[in-house]
């Protein structure tokens, strides 16, 4: 006879680790590339991500860094870009071309028995790339489509007007692109560009999955010996110059809903205040059941979405408060944004919440540290600002050890009220 | 090789278990054989809005999702015509919180009149937001009343309306959840670091108490086959046209499904297909254009969608995709074409195998069709595919009788 289980109470709740002792196998190539070895997962699959400082944050154009970088694939020395897309398909390689605000690059994920074929093809399309007119003519094309329909969505040009008033309209992090920039990138520029900062000494690798046991000799024989072929310049600082005025809209006739985008610039991964912030920001509006979330949505259910985040970049940070909600619903989402800020900067976080949030991010730290993607992101997370591993660590301590009263003070600190910005796009 | 174990329960509860130690997680998955395809046509939308409502209580529970955080786990649902599946992952320490969850919005969800408003409400805003509110968003919904006639697969899963939405109240949620979320619809499936037996036992001990409930038959009107081609002209606030054909195809388990994916593949997979070498790298007649199955359980689509580049005629283009289609039914694919798609299939396979909430909704899709072993046997399915199968295939279905067509004019001055 089977005795019926209590549902009333949750069963017992055990304590988990996340796996972040992961080994990472670091090797210099004959140039100076760098190597990071990560062995992990059961498929006989690599993830391989290259990384370069070619982001926008290059660009003394804007379009440059992105167009560059989608280039890559378009053709090379040895390939057409048909014969190259054509090949990528053949040995089932997956790749992933990405151009961000600092860095640019790109990622393949393939069998592992394809090593030698991939890194090849990978060289070629890096270092090798030929730019051709008619291949570009197409991406400009497909570019500008795709930029007239970004510019009928809310949540773009709030995005876009977000970053602007952030970062100022001459710094690279914040300028926009408008319709007439499509018309000045030419080859030349994109081979200059390419030349000054895919630079093959400076290359990094951050490798995962079930790596091949030859993989680091045959990365010195395709890549080992390769030399740059332009003069490394220094990296650009630039002023960053936010717009003095805060509150700014966008007017988009006949749209149903607003974008609302609230926040500033902020510290970023390199400080010490860091990891508090990002959990103040769980708590805020990082994760289902959020201040944000649990008011806007599910409480009033102005919209089917609101989010917090922060996050880094090489010259500073920034936390933004997303959503997109019912056009009638525009001011008194707002409000209820700022009364949940307040609320932080008043009120300490109780106990009962202070605990799902930890146990909400012991979790999370768990999937960032499970399987050959996670592990490869999360190092790069770290990496790119300099860091390790060991960041995460010092992010679970704080985690488990940061009190209401700490959370109080950031929110002060770095909440406050008069230096947010409020971008809405929408029809008034 | 991914090994499994199955079995059901009293009730009628399909359970597939598969140890995968190299994680600290367990996932698990819980497919309702429940999709927009049940709905009444004059409620559309419901099975969606049931999802929302699964999360807001159940008897014993009034919170799902704070004991989940709790426990240090994640979830998230979807719904589309021919289910509703959720999933969760937790670490492997504290999986029985996800059993207590499943088990008891499986028994009695509460669907109060409070809940019910406020979901009507967030489903309205994704209404719009997703769809309404979107450049392209309403093509759904105006493509697929004009390919089915009679079949419910004629309606999308967000609703054909928003109306449909606003007039739903908790008696018409609770009647859909008894004939559609019993037991004998479920279908559980656990991956990860799980043993077999504590896999086993835990369902027994959560799941086991839920009485087997009478499921609703499902009887499905037929769709009559398309015997003329169907077109549609809109005009819209965008800044591009883009032309959409639809062609009615197989059902998921019918003989040509493999044929018919690799087909889309060949023409527009990854960036090596033939639409976007002929008719975006060649002839700058698109600036992109995409070829899918809708893989649906009854007879499905085949869809080729283009946006067009400025200039660009939409007859003129169209006449293009047809020149490429044509192709297919009198020139077999060559050899290594065939190898490439297939290869590229396998790969993805192998990628998709590295992470345990894949293999969960994986297998509890393939027990649904009646064989979870296809996770392991779809590589060699497809593998399988000759190039006369694939002409055999192109000519079935790809015939202007049986297309429907969509033509979703930019209203911008020219």
């Amino acid at each position: 006879m089977t005795i019926p289980p209590d549902r009333k109470f949750q069963p017992s709740v055990f304590p988990f680790n996340a796996r972040i002792n992961v080994p990472v196998e670091e090797r210099i190539l004959n140039n100076g590339a760098s190597l990071f070895l990560m062995e992990s997962g059961t498929e006989d699959i690599m993830r391989m991500e290259f990384v370069f400082r070619a982001g926008m944050i290059q660009e003394h154009l804007p379009l440059l860094a992105t167009s560059v970088n989608m280039m890559l694939t378009e053709g090379t020395e040895k390939y057409s870009s048909e014969e190259l897309n054509t090949i990528l398909d053949y040995y089932g390689i997956f790749i992933n071309q990405v151009a961000e605000k600092d860095n640019a690059g790109l990622t393949v994920y393939f069998l592992n028995r394809h090593l030698e074929k991939v890194l090849g093809i990978v060289r070629e399309i890096l270092f090798h790339p030929v730019f051709p007119e008619k291949e570009l003519r197409t991406l400009i094309n497909k570019r500008l489509s795709w930029f007239r329909i970004n510019k009928e969505k809310v949540h773009h040009l709030a995005s876009e007007q977000f970053f602007e008033s952030l970062f100022g309209s001459h710094h690279p992090y914040g300028r926009q692109v408008l319709e007439r920039d499509f018309g000045e990138i030419n080859s030349a520029l994109l081979r200059d560009f390419h030349t000054r900062f895919y630079i093959p000494e400076k290359m990094a690798v951050i490798i995962s999955g079930r790596i091949h046991e030859d993989t680091v000799n045959m990365f010195q024989k395709y890549f080992g010996e390769l030399r740059s072929q332009g003069n490394y310049i220094e990296d650009f600082v630039g002023q960053i110059n936010g717009d003095s005025t805060r509150k700014k809209h966008i007017n988009k006739k006949g749209a149903l809903q607003t974008a609302l985008r609230i926040g500033s610039t902020a510290i970023n991964k390199r400080h010490p205040d860091y990891p508090g912030l990002k959990i103040l920001n769980v708590v805020l509006g990082g994760y289902f059941g959020s201040r944000l979330m649990k008011n806007l949505r599910e409480d009033k259910g102005y919209t089917y979405g609101i989010q917090s985040t922060v996050s880094s970049l090489d010259l500073c940070g920034f936390k933004v408060i997303s959503t997109e909600v019912g056009k009638a619903y525009t001011d008194l989402a707002a409000d209820e944004i700022y009364r949940e800020v307040l609320r932080l900067q008043s009120e300490p976080v109780p106990d009962e919440e202070m605990k799902v949030v930890r146990q909400y991010m012991s979790g999370e730290m768990v999937r960032m540290f499970d399987g050959p993607f996670a592990i490869a992101e999360s190092f790069k997370a770290a990496w790119e600002f300099g860091l390790d591993f060991s960041y995460f660590k010092d992010l679970m301590e704080k985690v488990m050890t940061i009190t209401p009263d700490e959370i109080t003070e950031l929110a002060r600190k770095y909440y406050k009220i008069e230096d947010l910005y409020e971008i809405t796009a929408g029809e008034r | 090789m991914i090994k499994y174990e199955k079995f059901s329960l009293g009730n009628g509860l399909r359970v597939v278990i598969h140890e995968d130690k190299s994680t600290p997680l367990v996932a698990m998955n819980i497919l309702y054989d429940a999709g927009s395809k049940d709905e009444d046509p004059s409620y559309t939308g419901l099975a969606h809005l049931v999802e929302h409502l699964m999360y807001c209580g159940s008897a014993n529970i009034p919170d799902y999702d704070q004991p989940l955080q709790l426990a240090g786990g994640e979830n998230n649902a979807f719904t589309n015509n021919d289910i509703s599946n959720y999933y969760l992952t937790l670490p492997s320490e504290n999986i029985e919180t996800g059993f207590w969850l499943e088990s008891d919005r499986m028994l009695e969800p509460l669907f109060t009149q409070e809940k019910v408003e406020i979901q009507k409400n967030v489903v309205i805003e994704e209404f719009k937001q997703r769809y309404l509110n979107q450049p392209y968003g309403d093509v759904m919904l105006l493509l697929r009343p004009l390919a089915y006639t009679t079949h419910p697969y004629r309606w999308p899963t967000i609703g054909s309306e928003v109306s449909h939405i606003e007039k739903v109240v908790p008696e018409i949620i609770k009647r859909f959840f008894d004939s559609h979320y019993t037991p004998g619809n479920a279908i559980l499936t656990l991956t990860g670091n799980i043993d077999y037996q504590k896999g086993y036992d835990l369902s027994e001990k959560w799941f086991g108490p839920v009485p087997g409930r009478y499921s609703q038959k499902r009887c499905l009107p037929v769709e009559p086959e398309q015997t003329g081609p169907r077109e549609l002209i809109v005009e819209r606030n965008v800044p591009a046209s883009s032309l959409y054909k639809a062609w009615h195809i197989g059902s998921r388990l019918g003989s040509d499904y493999h044929s018919m994916d690799l087909l889309t593949d060949i023409l527009a997979g990854g960036e090596s297909g033939r639409l976007y070498n002929k008719l975006v790298r060649e002839k700058n007649i698109f600036s992109e254009i995409n070829a899918f199955i809708t893989s649906d359980i009854d007879p499905g689509l085949m869809i080729i969608n283009g946006k067009l580049l400025k200039g660009s005629d939409i007859q003129a283009a169209e006449k293009s995709v047809n020149e490429l289609i044509d192709e297919l039914k009198v020139k077999r694919v060559p050899e290594k074409e065939l190898e490439k798609v297939k290869n590229k299939f396998e790969s993805s396979t192998v990628l998709s195998n590295t992470n345990i909430l894949n293999k969960a909704m994986n297998l509890s899709l393939y027990e649904l069709l009646g064989d979870p072993d296809l996770i392991n046997k779809e590589v060699e399915n497809y593998a399988a595919v000759g190039s006369n199968e694939v002409m055999e295939s192109a000519l079935r279905y790809l015939d202007e009788k049986n297309c429907t067509t969509l033509y979703y004019l930019s209203a911008e001055k020219k």
